[in-house]
């Protein structure tokens, strides 16, 4: 999945089919059977991120001589090329992931409506000129341009999340351009405007406020993509390499020879981590996304 | 008029393209001096150096030397690899073949697979048929490709090693014809085709499934049902072929994916083409073929959309009549 | 919408995809001659160029070695001088002029003679514009060549390097005399078959695929029992490791740390530890203020006392059992045990011993913080360790090394960089003046067989500002340096060496952890007469790669050589079969409902 593939699963996830209308957000997480497991999973993740490292059994590189051993009492997921626990690797894990996730996201978020707010609120040349940026960027493929980039600035935290904020921001720019577009011409910015506001003024009073749970939704279906493209960046040897990321303990499980070894301990929890989290993230997304998305909600 | 609809598509599609060109000529010279890059010399001379920019043409203008780029792109020279010294393009055209026919088998078979089963899903909708389907489909759809590749080399070709894991032809095996040629190449294509597949699959029965279960609720449909016709008959004849249009959306907004995808699964399983050779490049610092591989997944891409373009207008008739 | 026209799309699809599988699988389809038998090899990488102007991997030093002969081979029973394109050879009085008489009937692969002009282009020519092999030369100052089979060098000084240290390949002068040197060190693709001298010569070269060498009709020696050899690219070890386990290849010449118990454990095949010439090494920053003006480090890092304390809190066996998995061997000073001539284990050879480096430090005026590093007056024992992110081994042994000299009161903070910075940081430069940034780092050395002079040469202040890391400078080291170069008697060269040893292991420029070896694994079933080589001891090799290609003439085809592996094909043809058929199977009900059907209607 990328950022290309998120914007054709939303309609699919967000038909009402899935559930009965929810009407606020608190049924809409705890009402549904699909809000239920999306706030579970991202909770479990989330106190991982926070604690992992306080309740590792081990340091997550601490090495021994017990290399890739299989799951035991010591090590409940066993270990790897190294000797380190799998288990505390996983744990400690989820902050790289997370915070990647989140940072890069937000990155996303702010450029992403900046650019929507701007094309969409001023129109004309701007508009056209935004417009054709946005579409470049959902054109050309994501990692390809993710790799080049990465590659060029020596792989970092930093790198990894700017990197993977200033190539998905296009999509929220889209929605929010189209969002931007009804609401100008609506009565209340009307009459705002008649009475003499500026654009700063109206842009922050009645545009922002009726985009932002727009811009949310949206942006939490980024998260998941921007964990996914960490992965995918670590995996290919362009993470941080001072860090464990679920990314770099696959790299590091391919590179060592896990599959050769039937280390299927070492392959699966970082990979399961990763897929979990994402579907995880991706349902509370299509849900906020049911929610605030008035094209989506006059469907049902 | 229609003419002008397609002349429209193919302009856009060159304007990207050129878009490509230009940040890919500013990136590479801009971000990363290739002084630097072509030639790790420590001890080198302003002199040395400065004999090392004329020789790019560094020390013209920009503009010249955009030209000068543009010019030779056009003429596929792409540059030497800096790793084997020989043409970029001669090794982007020895493992262009490769991918396609990865791509092609993978996204055929999702096409076929996924949008079989999402018919089987909506028609079975609510019941465990339907609940087992989307589970799995949603599944695969957010797991890792290479993580799904990881696990079919260890259970298909170390567990019960029944395929090949590496390359994409048995190696010093000389063949006695096209067949058995053709045939080792396809043992070798079924792990890095089934992770293509597996990455793909979910979002064809998404959409198929979802795009099913609207049509079925449409007035024809329950029309045809009441002239008696068998429901069997109906969903094959009436409801797939209309619910089959949003897929040739899908499979031109799938194209960044598949080409994302390639650079795992290839690197994976050793498969020798672009995503395998930009892998390499990626290590090897090797700027110049990253740049090409870059250019020519960019150009694909380009190219699959206009194609998913003009195949949407030439199925859809709303589209021509517009 | 028009489900006819679905259909002749998806056909076109199939066709495109079809039609790739034939474009494809014809691009690959080049085997050889039915019967002959192969020695195929696999490995994660194949060379990036054969053109030995331009080319630095290890592994095109492989085929080379196969392809070229030197002037004056290394032995495989114990990597002494023997003949290569040179017969025999004499050495003057002065020992400054060595005259090598050549074979006068010897040719290379194509037919022309071997001649004393293709000796005098490749040592003055690949001898100074080739990228690996310019260090050589610089003691001669003429060649001669009186006529067609004799050689005469003179050099400066006595250099031992011109018998049994040439490592410079004979090229034929007849094909690179006439290509520019410009485009040689360019982009120069050697034409194929790469005419050589050895067992075996390139036919085939494909840099991301495959690497051929078929025997060269016209090689002097005994005829080998392979007629071809393959080196088959498989992108990563892991994958290289397993076509080995399922007999796809009947070689690996690199074997990870990690698949080399997996693979000894393994029916029919055999795996084998090799020493090599090459080590890993703790490098501390020994620049003086004089040298290196603008130098940065903790200066603390400069006491002799922190240095051997380190040593003694390092347990080198510890490292090469966990980040090496027990494949390396524990070091005893710089100079590897593969110098079988040469090597001894120091007097000061630092036996793991933690309350002796607390007690050289105690004694050393270091106050004792508990879990806080040593201080003294402003000093803090704490230094950050470099290590590059591309070496896993590296990184562990960092770790490692952290962990064990925490336990003594000295703190070494692991910084994992990329190759490029750590190279920056240690080269870096100030006014012109070298400054290298850093404390201490790991990295590692690799030497040339049989003769130990490049990797003695890196601790000389000569070498700062060329391959010197560690900025050390002793003039008496430099002085035992330049003796050794000149002697030609074994016995004499092995005592200077060990007092070079012995005076490194007592200042301790490098802290030299573990000796790398080369390890490898082979079919037992596809590859007989395997007698570990180079040296002929139990840490040998089994093809001597890079250094001789001596054994490849005496390796055989095994009992059951040259069937194809890729084991249960059959159950893998039956699910292709099964795949093929179910879509196929799709298509042809799709079209025969579509037959008759009565015409679709439109939803619109």
């Amino acid at each position: 999945m990328s950022g290309e593939q998120a914007g054709a699963a939303v309609e699919v996830l967000a038909q009402p089919e899935f559930g009965d209308e929810p009407g606020t957000v608190r049924e809409l997480l705890l009402g549904t059977w699909r809000g239920r497991f999306g706030l579970a999973v991202v909770a479990l993740f989330a106190f991982m991120a926070l604690f992992g490292k306080a309740i590792a059994p081990y340091p997550p590189d601490a090495s021994s001589l017990d290399v890739l051993a299989p799951p035991s009492i010591h090590h409940l997921l066993g270990t790897t090329e190294s000797g380190a626990d799998v288990l505390s690797q996983v744990l400690v894990g989820a902050r790289v992931s997370i915070v990647v996730g989140l940072a890069a996201a937000a990155i996303s978020a702010v450029l992403g409506s900046t650019v929507g707010l701007v094309g969409g609120y001023f129109g004309g040349w701007t508009d056209r000129g935004l417009d054709a940026l946005e579409n470049w960027f959902l054109v050309i493929p994501t990692l390809p341009l993710m790799i080049v980039l990465a590659r060029l600035l020596n792989p970092s935290l930093t790198v990894l999340i700017a990197v993977i904020g200033l190539t998905s921001w296009a999509g929220t720019g889209r929605i929010v351009r189209a969002q931007v577009l009804t609401l100008r011409e609506r009565a209340f910015v009307e009459r705002a405007r008649a009475l003499g506001a500026g654009d700063g003024y109206i842009i922050r009073k009645h545009i922002l406020p009726n985009t932002l749970p727009l811009i949310f939704a949206n942006t939490v279906l980024i998260v998941a993509v921007a964990i996914l493209s960490e992965a995918a960046l670590s995996f290919l040897g362009l993470g941080d390499p001072t860090r464990i990321s679920w990314g770099t303990m696959l790299e590091n499980a391919f590179e060592s020879g896990a599959p050769s070894a039937q280390a299927w301990w070492y392959v699966i929890p970082p990979g399961l981590c990763i897929t979990v989290l994402v579907l995880a993230i991706s349902i509370l997304g299509y849900l906020f996304e049911e929610h605030v998305n008035p094209r989506l909600r006059e469907h049902g | 008029m229609s003419g002008r609809w397609l002349a429209g598509k193919v302009a856009a599609a060159l304007l990207t393209f050129a878009f490509v060109l230009v940040f890919n000529f500013f990136l590479f010279r801009v971000m990363g001096d290739p002084t630097t890059q072509l030639a790790r010399l420590p001890q080198a001379t302003p002199e040395e150096l400065q004999q090392l920019r004329h020789n790019y043409g560094l020390d013209k203008p920009l503009m010249g030397q955009f030209v000068d780029y543009v010019g030779d792109t056009g003429r596929l020279d792409l540059g030497l690899s800096q790793r084997s010294r020989q043409p970029v393009w001669s090794e982007i055209k020895d493992a262009l073949p490769w991918t396609l026919l990865l791509v092609g088998t993978g996204t055929l078979l999702a096409t076929v697979i996924g949008s079989w089963l999402g018919v089987v899903a909506a028609t079975r909708r609510g019941k465990r048929t339907d609940d087992g389907l989307l589970g799995f489909s949603l599944f695969t759809y957010a797991a890792p490709e290479y993580w799904i590749g990881i696990i079919l080399i260890l259970v298909f070709a170390v567990w019960i090693p029944i395929f090949p894991s590496g390359l994409q032809v048995t190696p010093g095996v000389q063949f006695s014809g096209f067949f058995s040629n053709a045939w080792d190449v396809a043992k070798h294509l079924v792990l890095p085709a089934t992770a293509m597949t597996l990455m793909l699959l979910g979002q064809y029965f998404l959409i198929m499934r979802s795009s099913m279960v609207d049509v079925l609720t449409e007035d024809f449909i329950t029309v045809k049902r009441a002239t008696g016709l068998p429901w069997e008959r109906v969903v094959r004849r009436h409801a797939v072929p209309n619910a089959l249009l949003p897929l040739v959306t899908l499979s031109a907004i799938q194209f960044g994916a598949v080409v994302g995808g390639a650079i795992t699964i290839e690197t994976i399983f050793s498969w020798p083409g672009l995503g395998e050779l930009s892998f390499q490049a990626i290590n090897d610092k090797d700027f110049p073929v990253l740049e090409g591989t870059f250019l020519v997944f960019s150009a694909g891409v380009i190219l699959a959309n206009l194609l998913a373009d003009c195949l949407y207008f030439y199925l859809d008739p709303r589209v021509q009549s517009r | 919408m028009r489900l006819k026209r679905v259909w002749t799309v998806t056909g076109l699809l199939v066709a495109t995809v079809a039609l790739g599988v034939g474009v494809a699988s014809a691009g690959g389809a080049s085997g050889s001659k039915q019967g002959d038998s192969i020695l195929k090899i696999g490995w994660a990488q194949n060379p990036s160029t054969i053109n030995p102007y331009v080319g630095q991997d290890e592994e095109a030093f492989s085929i080379w070695a196969i392809n070229w002969d030197l002037l004056v081979n290394f032995s495989p029973k114990d990597l002494s001088p023997t003949p290569g394109i040179a017969e025999s050879w004499d050495i003057s009085d002065d020992k400054k002029t060595v005259t090598f008489h050549l074979d006068p009937n010897a040719k290379w692969s194509d037919g022309q003679p071997i001649t004393s002009e293709d000796v005098k282009y490749s040592l003055e020519v690949l001898g100074s514009k080739g990228a690996l092999f310019t260090s050589y030369t610089d003691n001669i100052t003429s060649i001669e060549t009186p006529n067609a089979d004799t050689v005469v060098i003179h050099t400066k000084r006595p250099d031992a390097r011109i018998v049994g240290g040439l490592f410079i390949y004979i090229l034929p002068k007849h094909v690179w005399g006439k290509v520019p040197v410009g485009d040689l060190t360019g982009s120069y693709k050697p034409e194929l078959p790469l005419v050589g001298s050895g067992p075996f010569i390139v036919t085939d070269f494909e840099p991301n695929r495959i690497t051929k060498m078929e025997k060269n009709p016209n090689f002097r020696g005994p005829e080998p029992k392979f007629d071809e050899i393959q080196f088959i690219r498989y992108g990563n070890q892991d994958a290289a490791e397993r076509a080995l386990q399922v007999g796809e290849v009947d070689m690996v010449p690199e074997v990870s740390a990690a698949g080399f118990a997996r693979l000894g454990d393994q029916p029919n095949i055999e795996t084998l530890r090799a020493s090599s010439p090459a080590y890993t090494q703790m490098a501390f920053n020994s620049c003086s203020t004089k040298i290196c003006p603008d130098a940065q480090y903790n200066p603390a890092i400069q006491d002799l006392a922190v240095r051997q304390a380190t040593a003694y809190a390092v347990d080198r066996e510890r490292i090469n059992q966990i980040a090496a998995r027990d494949t390396s061997f524990e070091a005893h000073g710089m100079l590897p045990s593969f110098y079988k001539s040469f090597y001894e284990v120091p007097a000061d050879d630092y036996p793991y011993d933690p309350e002796k480096a607390k007690q050289i430090l105690d004694d050393a005026g270091w106050q004792d913080n508990g879990d806080s590093p040593r201080t003294k007056g402003g000093q803090e024992l704490k230094f950050n360790l470099y290590v590059r992110s591309e070496s896993p081994y590296d990184i562990q042994a960092a770790k490692l090394v952290a962990e064990q000299a925490k336990a003594v009161g000295i703190e070494y903070d692991v910084q994992v960089v990329s190759t490029d910075k750590l190279y920056d940081l240690t080269v870096r430069k100030v006014n012109g003046k070298p400054a290298p940034d850093y404390d201490t780092f790991i990295w590692g050395w690799g030497g040339d067989p049989y003769d130990p002079s490049f990797l003695l040469s890196v601790l000389t202040t000569g070498e700062i500002g060329g391959s010197s890391d560690s900025y050390y400078s002793n003039p008496t080291y430099d002085r035992l340096f330049k003796q050794q170069a000149g002697s030609f008697d074994t016995a004499q060269r092995k005592g200077i060496i060990q007092r070079m040893v012995a005076l490194t292991q007592h200042d301790l420029p490098y802290l030299v952890i573990t000796y790398d070896p080369n390890l490898e694994a082979y079919r037992t079933d596809r590859v007989a007469n395997v007698e570990p080589t180079c040296p002929e001891d139990s840490t040998g090799d089994a093809i001597c790669d890079q250094t001789s290609y001596e054994p490849l003439l005496t390796i055989a085809p095994g009992s059951s050589s040259g069937e194809s592996g890729g084991g249960g094909s059959g159950i893998a043809i039956a699910v292709v079969a099964v795949v093929v058929v179910g879509v196929g199977a799709f298509f042809v009900i799709r079209a025969r409902r579509r037959r008759d059907s009565e015409p679709l209607e439109l939803d619109e």
